[in-house]
């Protein structure tokens, strides 16, 4: 064990049951990511990277192995402490934005500040959306945003709580790839600013090919790296 | 607790427009509630105040003899308002006519409740007068100035004193108090003149009432320190007791009035429930990223705990607020048609409606927002999966003991609130297979309609659970509504055959055998409808099964406390009859045949069987004019004393009271035009008493009438109640609907269409749920009238059309308009909004 690993999973599984019988998702997932790293996750479709990264950030639990998450056995935990955890040291980006729609963009981003109970939440908030380019559109709600804006407003809000570790799936794949190309050029420069480790899940090739080391997954097992994904 | 924080979240929801649904419901529950509540409790002074003037008084201690002093002094202690009367019978003499008087004396502040009428003619309206006759007056009732031959200014003499004619009484509020009062002509003095008439001896019959009124609370303290200190004749009871007739009817009122209030209740519970589901069906998706940014399931708690408080109040004080004003409002509006005047709202009902309030809120709102604590983050990821339902056992558990409790906390009465309860879970268990089934085999039917029909009852049952959950509750809405409208029904219709249109209002007592058939001749001949003539002779029961009774009672004093009821010993009136009266029944034993010849058997009242331990087969020693007879006991029968007939509780076989001369007695109804018809036949029979009971009828009659308007009134309360919660379950239903309508018509279906298919599920949801409605109001119906009613159930036919029909075209209709705004919504914003 490497003192500087911010997430290592050990022998990680995941099983569901299904109306057909057990399924299994993941069988036997062994990895490590050291700080500031940027890792890919990349895989055919349903090839179980979104499970893989929801284990990896607690948002799940596994049906075996160990997820650690710097200091934390995240795996060894109930919701409540994982909750501390995220709170203290994990980001989001998702495909679908997950923008509270009853919020404004500035109160998106505030709100990982305000469940700390930050008081300078609505200054943080403000830089970020300055920073993501939206200051004109503080009071818009994420209806009114086209899908662009509205991943920026997810970065904004990803990066509001000081997170060490920031996991984003497909964070371009409900937007055209131009969209997508600016929306990527933020998230890399946030992320090298803030120096998060950053953990991607995409199946494009060329957006993993910005990261430091790509981890590829098939039927719910990593590929030795060298052998290639599958095509 | 992040207070701030939850306070920020639940203003920016409101802002957005997110809330005002929840928010609306929970604001129309409490002021429905609280409405109702006022209303009811309104509505219920008012007729306790109504009928109080049939005693003139909320309480009354009558007695043979003047009371302990002391009980007078605790009336004032306790701030309670009292007056006295004095009743006997005299002869009361004109210069050269006399007269047989029921003689009543009062003092200055009687009556307490109610008021006098006097005029200065006889047979006329008169007005109304706010004390008694003064010192040295007495005022006569209208049919003693012809037969005594007076007119006002005159004298008269009662005793050996002489008293000035001052006016013609016309009507007194307690005048139906009791057959002493009611027999013979009444003439009305003020009480510091008896002494002076000497007429009253130690030994005379007379019979004292005190008088007392005040607030309820204090009344029920007096009542229980009063009874252990009344003598052995004296007797203390509020309207309910004293008039039978007015005391059922009073009491059955209530028990509606609770049950609309019950149902109210529910009603808005129900309304509640499915905001506060939608609410957080909605905010699932919130909770959800809410914990990818680290809030921990106890702070998901803490704020929706916060919300939850927020909310509550607000919706507690503005419903609270909107319920008073709309109550006030309602009471303004109708103040024409309400014949008595409503005393003004207490603070108690209010806060009784601001605790339902909030009560509801607790078991019906709270569960499904604390169930958001349990939503896994991942359902940021995977929406479906997390889709957890919101119904499990902590809501149910919540809403069914929340429920239970107020329903108690109502009616005071475990076992009704029980009996619906059970009733109402009956009906869902049942009514939800049912409901389940009907929807599967409607799309089999659906299969073969055209294309509006299959889009709307594949949708249907595509939403097979939602709709059973939706179909539940629109029916249980409209079986509660069904309920209340037909055990109004029943009620009313019992009221007015209560009292036919011509009910004996004179009753003819002490008749001698041989003026029998002369009488009944002077009846028929002046067109007078008269009921047979029943013998009648006054006697007691001396023992029972060879014990005497008056030693029973004495080593029974705790029995007593138990068992209220006549005594055994005391004199009773005596009859017999071949035939079972109308409106008895035999509980137990039989009665005897039409010409039954053997030996002496009796037929007990219930009450009086009871209460002294008496059952069929005992047998009973009567001492009659200072013999005895011996008979057994053949039945015990159930009587209807509310029926204004003469009624008995000892009835004797054929033949068994030959031995003793007899008087007879008789009922007649005589219309007022036809009421100097009584100076004739008393002047032609003058051993003869005649007790009118016309006034006691109209009285009846009125409290009756105010009775049915109070019931009607909460009737159309809890339908607007019910209306509520129909709305706000098709509002509840409609984001779903939404979604699924815009992306059919990004599918290319036409307005028409989808518009069509709405339409056609709504009608068919509508349907069903009218016929489950049918199905639950009349199982629930039977019980509700046969026990807790004690009406006669009956079979309501046409509530098999009405229900469904009713269903269809209310639900319908209101589905039609909430969806007005589905199809005029462009699919693209429901998309988006999503
Ligand atoms: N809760 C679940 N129930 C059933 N199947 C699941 C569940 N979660 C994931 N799967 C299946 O597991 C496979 C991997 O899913 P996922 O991790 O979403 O793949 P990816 O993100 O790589 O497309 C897919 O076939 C998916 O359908
Ligand atoms: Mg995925």
């Amino acid at each position: 064990m490497n003192s500087s690993d911010m997430i290592r999973a050990v022998d990680l599984g995941k099983a569901v049951d299904t109306a057909l019988g057990q399924l299994t998702i993941l069988k036997g997932i062994d990895l490590e990511i050291k700080e500031s790293e940027t890792v890919a996750i990349v895989g055919a479709s349903g090839s179980g990277k979104t499970t893989l990264l929801s284990l990896l950030a607690g948002l799940d639990v596994p049906t075996r192995g160990k997820v650690f998450l710097g200091p934390y056995e995240i795996t060894a935990m109930d919701e409540e402490e994982r909750a501390h955890v995220r709170s203290e040291m994990v980001g989001f980006v998702f495909q679908t934005f997950q923008l509270l729609d009853s919020l404004t963009a500035i109160e998106n981003v505030m709100l990982p500040a305000e469940l700390k109970r930050d008081p300078d939440a609505e200054e943080k908030a403000r830089e970020l959306m300055a920073r993501v380019e939206l200051s004109h559109r503080l009071n818009h709600y994420p209806r009114q945003l086209s899908g662009g804006e509205q991943q920026r407003v997810a970065i904004a809000r990803a990066f509001a709580s000081s997170a060490k570790i920031l996991f984003a799936d497909e964070p371009t794949g409900n937007l055209d790839t131009r969209t997508g190309a600016n929306v990527i050029d933020l998230l890399f420069d946030l992320n090298a600013e803030f120096g998060t480790t950053l953990v991607l899940v995409t199946h494009d090739e060329r957006l993993a090919g910005r990261c430091g080391r790509s981890i590829s997954i098939a039927s719910g097992m990593l590929v030795p790296e060298g052998a290639g994904a599958p095509a | 607790m992040n207070v701030r924080l939850a306070l920020k979240l639940l203003w920016r929801d409101w802002r957005s427009g997110e809330l005002t649904l929840l928010l609306l419901s929970l604001v129309i529950a409490v002021s429905t509630v609280t409405t109702i509540t006022l209303l009811v409790d309104r509505l219920h002074k008012a007729l306790l105040l109504e009928s109080a003037t049939f005693l003139a008084a909320d309480r009354v201690i009558a007695s043979g003899e003047p009371i302990d002093p002391v009980i007078l002094e605790r009336a004032d202690a306790l701030g309670l308002r009292r007056a006295q009367t004095l009743s006997f019978l005299s002869m009361v003499f004109a210069e050269d006519r006399a007269q047989l008087s029921s003689v009543k004396a009062v003092s200055d502040n009687y009556p307490l409740r109610g008021t006098l009428i006097a005029s200065n003619e006889p047979f006329i309206n008169g007005f109304v007068v706010d004390k008694g006759p003064a010192p040295g007056e007495v005022w006569l009732e209208s049919r003693l100035v012809p037969s005594l031959d007076v007119s006002i200014g005159d004298t008269v003499e009662i005793g050996v004193a002489e008293f000035r004619v001052g006016k013609v009484l016309i009507k007194e509020p307690d005048r139906g108090g009791g057959f002493s009062s009611a027999a013979g002509p009444r003439v009305m003095m003020n009480l510091v003149d008896v002494p002076k008439t000497e007429v009253v001896q130690p030994a005379s019959r007379v019979s004292y009432r005190y008088l007392f009124a005040g607030d309820a609370g204090r009344l029920d303290e007096f009542e229980s320190w009063v009874e252990p200190h009344l003598g052995e004749d004296a007797r203390l009871f509020g309207v309910k007791q004293g008039a039978a007739s007015v005391g059922n009817a009073l009491d059955r009122a209530e028990r509606f009035l609770l049950l609309g209030g019950l149902l109210g209740v529910v009603l808005a519970g129900v309304a509640i429930a499915l905001s506060a589901q939608r609410y957080s069906l909605r905010h699932y998706d919130h909770v959800a990223v809410l914990k990818t940014l680290g809030a921990t399931p106890s702070m998901i708690d803490g704020l929706f705990i916060v919300i939850f408080l927020a909310l509550g109040t607000v919706a507690t004080l503005a419903g609270g607020a909107i319920g008073f004003v709309v109550q006030l409002g309602i009471t303004q509006v109708l103040s024409p048609y309400i014949p008595v005047e409503l005393p003004p709202p207490g603070a108690l009902p209010l806060w009784l409606g601001m605790v339902t309030g909030f009560v509801c809120l607790l078991s019906y709102a709270l569960p499904p927002l604390l169930r958001l604590r349990a939503t896994e983050p991942v359902r940021v990821i995977r929406r479906d999966l997390a889709d957890a339902s919101t119904t499990d056992r902590l809501t149910y558990g919540a809403a069914v003991i929340g429920t239970l409790g107020l329903m108690w906390w109502y009616s005071k009465d475990l076992y009704l609130t029980s009996l619906i309860f059970l009733g109402a879970l009956v009906a869902v268990a049942v009514l939800s297979v049912i409901a389940y089934s009907l929807l599967r085999s409607s799309r089999v039917l659906g299969m073969q309609a055209g294309s509006v029909f299959r889009l709307a009852l594949a949708g249907m049952q595509r939403r097979g659970q939602q709709n059973t959950m939706q179909i539940l509750v629109f029916g249980l809405a409209i079986m509660l509504l069904l309920i209340l409208y037909l055990v109004r029904t029943a009620l009313v219709d019992e009221w007015r055959a209560q009292i036919p249109e011509n009910a004996p209002n004179h009753f003819a007592i002490n008749i001698s055998p041989e003026d029998v058939a002369p009488i009944r001749t002077l009846l028929a001949r002046n067109g007078i409808a008269s009921q047979p003539l029943y013998p009648m002779i006054r006697g007691r029961i001396t023992q029972i099964n060879g014990e005497s009774t008056r030693a029973g009672e004495g080593g029974h004093a705790e029995d007593e406390e138990e068992a209220p009821g006549p005594r055994a010993s005391s004199d009773r009136n005596l009859t017999f009859a071949g035939v079972l009266p109308d409106d008895n029944h035999i509980l137990s034993g039989e009665w005897w045949a039409e010409d039954y010849k053997g030996p002496p058997l009796v037929s007990l009242e219930r009450d009086i069987a009871t209460r002294n331990h008496i059952k069929v087969g005992d047998v009973l020693t009567f001492t009659i004019q200072g013999r005895t007879l011996s008979a057994a006991v053949a039945s015990i029968r159930r009587v209807a004393w509310d029926n204004m007939q003469p009624n008995f509780y000892i009835i004797f076989s054929p033949g068994a009271l030959d031995d003793f001369p007899s008087t007879y007695m008789t009922s007649f109804t005589l219309p007022p035009s036809k009421k100097l018809f009584l100076n004739e036949l008393l002047r032609d029979y003058p051993t003869m008493t005649v007790l009118e009971v016309d006034a006691l009828i109209a009285q009846v009659k009125a409290i009756i009438a105010q009775v049915t308007l109070a019931i009607e009134l909460v009737l159309v309360l809890i339908m607007v109640a019910g209306g509520l919660v129909l709305l706000a379950s098709i509002q509840a239903s409609m984001d779903e609907r939404f979604k699924q309508h815009a992306i059919l018509r990004t599918l290319g279906a036409s307005r028409r269409t989808v518009m069509g298919s709405l339409v056609v599920e709504f009608c068919a949801l509508g349907f069903l749920a009218g016929l489950l409605a049918t199905l639950g109001a009349e199982a629930t119906v039977y019980f509700l009238e046969t026990e807790i009613f004690e009406l006669e159930f009956q079979f309501n036919p046409e509530l098999w059309l009405l229900g469904p029909a009713v269903g269809t075209v209310l639900i319908g209709i209101v589905g039609t308009l909430a969806t007005l705004k589905v199809v005029r919504t462009p699919p693209i914003a429901v998309l988006r909004g999503l």
